[in-house]
């Protein structure tokens, strides 16, 4: 009965590695065995017996399994677990023979069998993390991908429809260029040909035609008053002519009465009665003239009516209201002249915006100039991934080179070792230039180390 | 005024040395790698080739070796447009034949000057 309780106080020996628990129950049962035997008849007691040794060989397997869990002894105490051991070989042949190793072999088996569940559970995580990561990896390569696609749709759009603006504003700036000259221009042959040439003639013109207004109007009242006296003089001439036909009639009389005396007389006064009745005759022609230039006379005075009052009309007109119009004119022209001077501003303010639009433009092309710069960085940010990716898969190849069964308990591990070779030739064939990339995307994130170390131009 | 070719991968930089170049009046065509650009080499004569380094299919430098090697291209001035900007780079461009080196991001008034002046 002493040899359950020696392992107890062993520290490195076989035995020494079970438990103080299992010890201490094999001794129980025992003693209660014992304590019962002398009360039980002798059947029961050799089955009882045999239980009892049962029950106490499980107790060891179970301690020694237990054992096993435990942490190995380090190589520093080897030697002395060596020896240990030796000692122990030598306790058990001299008290259970077979027994004691045995039951020690088959712990030690069961504690190396879990230790290499643990490292195998330990592995297939890992596993599962590097695939978990390439499969992370190749989204993420796929988003990169991506956005240098939509950057370079977005970079396209914007240069497309930013030249279009710079094409539209230059015609426009042409257009108000051609504007500035066409209402500043000079006339080269006299024909207006700017707006402020035409502004000019018609001055001119308007001023000419309102002096000549004037002009007109002083001349119509001249001409009046030179009808009044023409008008006057016609009928002084009316007058004239009543003195001319009072004559003729006294003439006329005169002759009656000489053709009368001449009568008296007889033959010798016949002569004189020829005479007298030609004087007549003469009178009453004088009479018909007197009576037809009456007549002109009468007629020239109606023509000189009319006319008189035509200019009297027209002398009447308001020469103010002329020289009215004329200050109208001119303040309407001096009024577009302003306006003119306006659309010359404005047109210069356009050219001078048109101006800074084209230092925009060299901005906006400078910044346009992102896309390009900022693909590359992208580029430059996959070869790492690549490389880490290669790494993983090489690793993993390696690991299922070595145990298949790793993969077993791996979610999508089916397809791992056909995919991952497609996958990573594809990539290769489309990952452009990684290392080359890379600089460029140093040399692109870094402009003041750029600029620092050399020029951005140079000719050769 | 000049043929132009500008090579680039990336279509906003080809549009933005084409819309530089061309509001100065040159006719600028474009090709996107080193292949392409020979091939446009061969069909016209150019006065000026402005290329990028790093380009698929065909690399700049590449594309300046075998433009040197044609009897029509060998004084043609090529200028390199790229974000390199280490001095093994440039020593390599000028090794393989190129009149200049010019860093992006470009101004493009900057580029006008150079241009004007490699082209006389």
């Amino acid at each position: 009965m002493n040899e359950p309780t020696s392992p107890i106080v062993q520290q490195n020996g076989p035995l020494g590695r079970l438990p103080r628990w299992w010890a201490w129950t094999a001794a129980g049962v025992l003693t209660a065995w014992g304590w019962t035997l002398i009360y039980l008849p002798p059947g029961v007691a050799v089955g009882s017996g045999a239980i009892v040794i049962f029950s106490i060989t499980l107790l060891f397997v179970y301690g020694r399994q237990a054992a096993a869990s435990l942490p190995a002894p380090d190589s520093e105490t080897a030697d002395s677990a060596g020896k240990t051991d030796d000692l122990e070989a030598l306790l058990a042949d001299n008290t259970s023979p077979g027994m004691l190793p045995q039951v020690d072999d088959v712990l030690r088996t069961m504690a190396n069998e879990q230790q290499q569940k643990r490292l195998e559970d330990l592995l297939r995580r890992w596993v599962a993390v590097a695939q978990q990561y390439s499969e992370a990896n190749l989204q993420l390569r796929k988003q990169i991908h991506a956005v240098i696609e939509q950057i370079e749709v977005a970079a396209s759009t914007i240069a497309d429809s930013f030249q279009t603006i710079i094409n539209k504003a230059t015609v426009q700036a042409q257009q108000a260029m051609d504007l500035l000259e066409g209402t500043q221009g000079a006339a080269d042959d006299g024909t207006p040909q700017s707006l402020k040439d035409f502004i000019r003639v018609s001055d001119e013109r308007l001023t000419k035609m309102s002096d000549e207004v004037v002009r007109v109007a002083d001349l119509s009242v001249r001409m009046v008053k030179e009808l009044d006296g023409v008008q006057k003089r016609t009928q002084a001439i009316d007058g004239f002519l009543m003195d001319v036909e009072k004559l003729a009639d006294q003439t006329s009389l005169l002759a009656l009465n000489a053709d009368i005396e001449a009568s008296r007389v007889g033959d010798a006064g016949r002569g004189f009665s020829v005479v007298a009745q030609e004087v007549r005759r003469l009178s009453k022609r004088s009479h018909e003239f007197s009576d037809r230039i009456r007549g002109h006379l009468s007629e020239v005075r109606v023509g000189l009516n009319k006319t008189y009052g035509d200019m009297r009309e027209l002398s009447a007109a308001d020469v103010k209201h002329a020289v009215k119009i004329k200050d109208e004119i001119l303040t309407l022209t001096r009024s577009l002249e302003g306006k003119n001077r306006e659309v010359a501003e404005t047109v210069s303010s356009i050219n001078a915006i048109s101006r800074e639009i084209t230092q925009d433009v060299q901005t906006v092309v400078v910044s346009l100039q992102f896309h390009d710069i900022t693909s590359q960085k992208l580029n430059g940010m996959l070869e790492p991934l690549d490389e880490l990716r290669r790494t993983l898969f090489h690793l993993m190849q390696e690991t299922l080179k070595f145990d298949k069964n790793l993969f077993t308990s791996v979610p999508g591990h089916e397809d791992l070792p056909a995919r991952h070779p497609l996958t990573m030739t594809h990539e290769a064939a489309t990952a452009p230039e990684p290392a080359a990339a890379l600089e460029a995307a140093a040399a692109a994130s870094s402009p003041s180390k750029r600029q620092n170390s050399s020029p951005s131009v140079e000719l050769f | 005024m000049a043929n132009i070719m500008t090579v680039d991968d990336t279509a906003t930089m080809r549009q933005m040395i084409s819309f530089t170049l061309s509001s100065v009046g040159h006719h600028v065509v474009q090709a996107c790698d080193g292949e392409e650009a020979l091939k446009l080499a061969r069909q016209k004569k150019l006065d000026l080739v402005i290329a990028d380094v790093n380009m698929p299919v065909m690399d700049g430098i590449s594309l300046i070796k075998s433009l040197r090697q044609m009897p029509e291209y060998r004084f043609t001035p090529i200028l390199m447009l790229t974000t390199e900007s280490q001095e093994n780079k440039r020593q390599e461009g000028r090794v393989a034949g190129a009149t200049g080196w010019i860093v992006k991001p470009f101004n493009p008034e900057q580029l006008i000057n150079v241009v004007n002046k490699v082209l006389g």
